[in-house]
């Protein structure tokens, strides 16, 4: 450079520095992911995809196989409904503890929040693997998977919605001598119930998707059926359950943002509390329940009798002590970091593409694809690129890229309407062309926006690539499906730990950085 | 006897003194009205009261209940005597007028009836009767955020009204009431206390409100007892002089003439506005 110091652009070094950073940190990364773009057209491979998405078409519409369609489905919404009921009966009384709703003294438990913090910090999905073991292949592992994950998730939101309101209501009861569980049921309920109710509406429809997913590891429902047919290249049956898990999730989708929509009315104005219309609900609510229990014909009694609790407790003495010799340890950090490199991978490169779908038009089309690719889960979209680049973590990368484009895509899209206008049309009105009205004009008010989405995603994509390895897709959690299915007990604990010191870590990193930028 | 403070401080975490030597003692059934600029320490007092803040120094007994060595639920017994009208009303918007009113009682019922209470009101006539003496009989089974802030405060009222509390406190419990409705409702708050034998402590911004309504005045200042005086006897420059800090011009009730430094020299304070 000959320029003057004074005339040199003062952000050029830093900006040399953090790109000659980036590259240096991105480049092990993209080694450990193994992406390999090369694979997506092996000829090998080429074929394998390439017969198997053929058998797409037609669908399978033989009635034998839409009988057994017909129960997955309603086994998935039996689970989802089942693990929910589960799950809110392990949330109330824990977000009841770990609250401070309704002290005198904002205290917080902190007993019941690690119990909480390991109760969801470990993915359902392992908890499914693991209970598959205990109970058997079926829709029991599932329910109880679901309801701990769940029940951990709902009482830690619980608890902080119960502590998010106005605290004068319940204290002002305390001084008039209400109890504790009184002082909360009529001063802070009244102020929440509608987002409780619309939280767990929300939870429910998440659960729907999750026992799908869980189906994968022998839980039962659409996703074990899924996972039968994959494992037979049946391109037609994959084909048909993916039609109807598109529907199932559009559906649980409508029912739930109906069910919260409905909580926006006022009651009308008469001595009973609730009218016709939560009367009904409530109806409903018991009978699904009840008849997810029934439907599923889980045999609770049996699991506790005193043989299975004898087993039970030999199976998870045999986690114990996990292995921590510094041969597996350092295979479990590969683990950790292959995690972390398929995830941050996959993220970069829906960023990516994100971005230029984002503004690609007609928006319309483009809305529907975007809805398409997010509403297949990760898991499921794993089994289908590992088809079409082998097992390994490339194709964990290619899964989290598709799936979190269709998220990203409509998040920026939205972001961008909303960024301020005027600077763009400026530049367009003094002759720039579209592309750079864009960069220089449209972006830089939509970036932090854009900023903080990719990094909320590319957090619940390391817990996502923690796990896409039970269907081959590298990282942790094909260590933990392999060393399960050896029954190396202690192995496998090593890396559930793992898996839930990376899911607590990302929590807290998160929480600092949130705070930071506040 | 209803309550007595001997000697007591206040001094919050972070080192400002709120209350510092209050010596105050009153006996069941007394009115009295706490007067003073705002931060002199008046909703710091009536929290002391209410068994909200523990003191910091000196000793509280409030209706023979010595606060210092309590017990959990012998607590709870005393709390269920005091009633609090706070300036804020603490009820929650989406919750119906009725439940709100009923949840004076919370600390007096048996937890069985205070859970099915929520499902159907069990004592619709005793809220409808607390209500109708504030004019808002007819908004019973309405939503509280569907009110007033006017009318929420009197909520706020009838549900110490429906507690019958032995201690009544309130905590400028007319503040956004306008002076008709102010008058009012201060006289059934007073009202009440007076027909059950009551003790009635409540802190006021309008002077000429305490001194109209009240029989004894207790001044506050800087967190000390300024001035405990009948009504009778406060004068203009005690009052002047509690004041001081807030200008020349006393506060009274909104858009009242009748009160200003001038005039009132003249014609007897509480006869004023009458």
């Amino acid at each position: 450079m000959h320029l003057k110091p004074a005339e040199r652009d003062p952000a050029s070094q830093p900006r040399f520095y953090s790109a000659l950073l980036a590259l240096f940190i991105l480049w092990p990364l993209f080694q450990a992911a193994e992406v390999s773009p090369g694979a997506l057209f092996d000829p090998s491979n080429l074929k394998v995809i390439g017969s198997f998405l053929s058998g797409f078409l037609p669908p399978e519409r033989g009635s034998e196989f839409l009988g057994y369609l017909g129960k997955a489905t309603l086994e998935t919404l039996a689970i989802a409904t089942a693990g929910m009921a589960l799950a809110g009966l392990l949330a109330l009384p824990l977000a009841y503890l770990a609250s401070a709703a309704g002290r005198e003294k904002p205290t917080l438990n902190p007993l019941i929040r690690s119990l909480l913090t390991i109760l969801r910090g470990v993915p359902e999905l392992v908890w499914a693997l693991v209970f598959v073991r205990v109970f058997g292949l079926g829709p029991a592992a599932g329910v109880l998977a679901l309801g701990l994950t769940y029940g951990g998730m709902l009482a830690k939101v619980y608890a902080e919605i119960l502590e998010s309101v106005d605290a004068a209501p319940a204290r002002a009861l305390r001084l008039n001598g209400a109890s504790r569980p009184l002082a909360i049921l009529y001063g802070v309920i009244p102020q929440v119930s509608k987002e409780l109710a619309s939280y767990t509406v929300y939870r429910w429809e998440c659960a729907v998707r999750a026992s799908v997913v869980m189906g994968f590891v022998g839980a039962g429902g659409l996703g074990q059926l899924m996972d039968q047919a994959m494992k037979m290249f049946n391109g037609g049956e994959a084909a048909s359950i993916l039609i109807t898990f598109l529907l199932l999730v559009f559906v649980a989708d409508l029912i739930s943002s109906g069910l919260r929509r409905s909580l926006d009315q006022a009651p009308p104005p008469s001595a009973a509390p609730f009218g016709p219309g939560s009367t009904g609900l409530l109806a409903i609510f018991v009978g699904a329940v009840t008849t997810s229990f029934w439907f599923l014909d889980i045999g609770f009694s049996a699991l506790f009798t005193l043989e299975s609790a004898s087993s039970i407790n030999q199976f998870i003495g045999s986690f114990f002590p996990p292995d921590l010799s510094a041969a597996w340890l350092s295979k479990v950090a590969q683990g950790v970091w292959e995690t972390l490199a398929i995830s941050a991978v996959g993220t970069l490169f829906a960023a990516v593409a994100g971005l230029l779908l984002a503004q690609a038009r007609p928006r319309l089309l483009f809305n529907f694809l975007f809805n398409a690719l997010r509403s297949v889960p990760e898991l499921v979209w794993a089994t289908i690129t590992a088809l079409s680049v082998g097992l390994g973590p490339f194709a964990g990368v290619l899964a989290l890229a598709l799936h979190t484009t269709g998220v990203l895509g409509r998040l920026y899209a939205e972001a961008l309407d909303n960024a301020p206008a005027a600077p763009g049309r400026a530049l367009r009105l003094s002759g720039v062309p579209s592309g750079l009205a864009f960069l220089y004009g449209t972006l830089p008010g939509a970036a932090p926006q854009l900023i903080a989405y990719t990094l909320y995603r590319w957090e619940m994509n390391i817990r996502m690539a923690a796990i896409l390895g039970f269907v081959g897709a590298g990282g942790l959690g094909q260590l933990l499906y392999f060393e399960l299915s050896l029954f190396h007990y202690a192995q496998a604990s090593t890396v559930i730990i793992a898996m839930l010191l990376l899911s607590i870590a990302v929590d807290q990193t998160s929480a600092w950085l949130r705070r930071r930028m506040a | 006897m209803s309550f007595a403070l001997n000697g007591v401080g206040l001094t919050h975490a972070n080192g400002f003194v709120a209350l510092d030597g209050i010596t105050l003692q009153a006996d069941q059934g007394e009115h009295i009205a706490l007067i003073g600029p705002s931060g002199a320490g008046k909703t710091s007092l009536i929290s002391l009261l209410g068994t909200a803040l523990a003191p910091s120094s000196g000793q509280v007994s409030i209706l023979d209940f010595g606060q210092n060595t309590a017990s959990t639920a012998a607590l709870k017994r005393l709390r269920a005597r005091i009633g609090t009208v706070h300036q804020a009303p603490p009820i929650p918007g989406r919750q119906r007028v009725i439940t709100a009113v009923l949840a004076g009682r919370l600390g007096q019922w048996p937890v069985w009836k205070s859970l099915a209470s929520l499902f159907y009101p069990l004592d619709i006539p005793g809220a409808r009767e607390a209500l109708a003496r504030l004019d808002l009989a007819d908004k019973i089974f309405q939503r509280c955020d569907q009110l007033s802030g006017g009318q929420l405060q009197r909520v706020g009222i009838a549900r110490v009204l429906y507690q019958q509390a032995d201690l009544i406190l309130a905590d400028e419990p007319v503040s956004a009431l306008d002076p008709v409705l102010a008058q009012s409702s201060l006289q059934r708050l007073i009202d009440d206390a007076a027909s059950r034998g009551a003790t009635l402590v409540a802190s006021l911004h309008a002077v000429d409100l305490a001194l109209n309504s009240f029989p004894r005045i207790v001044g506050i200042k800087a967190g000390r007892i300024a001035f405990d005086l009948p009504a009778s006897s406060v004068s203009e420059a005690m009052l002047h002089e509690l004041y001081a800090s807030e200008g020349q011009i006393l506060p009274t009730q909104s858009n009242e003439a009748c009160f200003t430094p001038q005039a009132a020299s003249t014609p007897p304070l509480r006869s004023a506005c009458t």
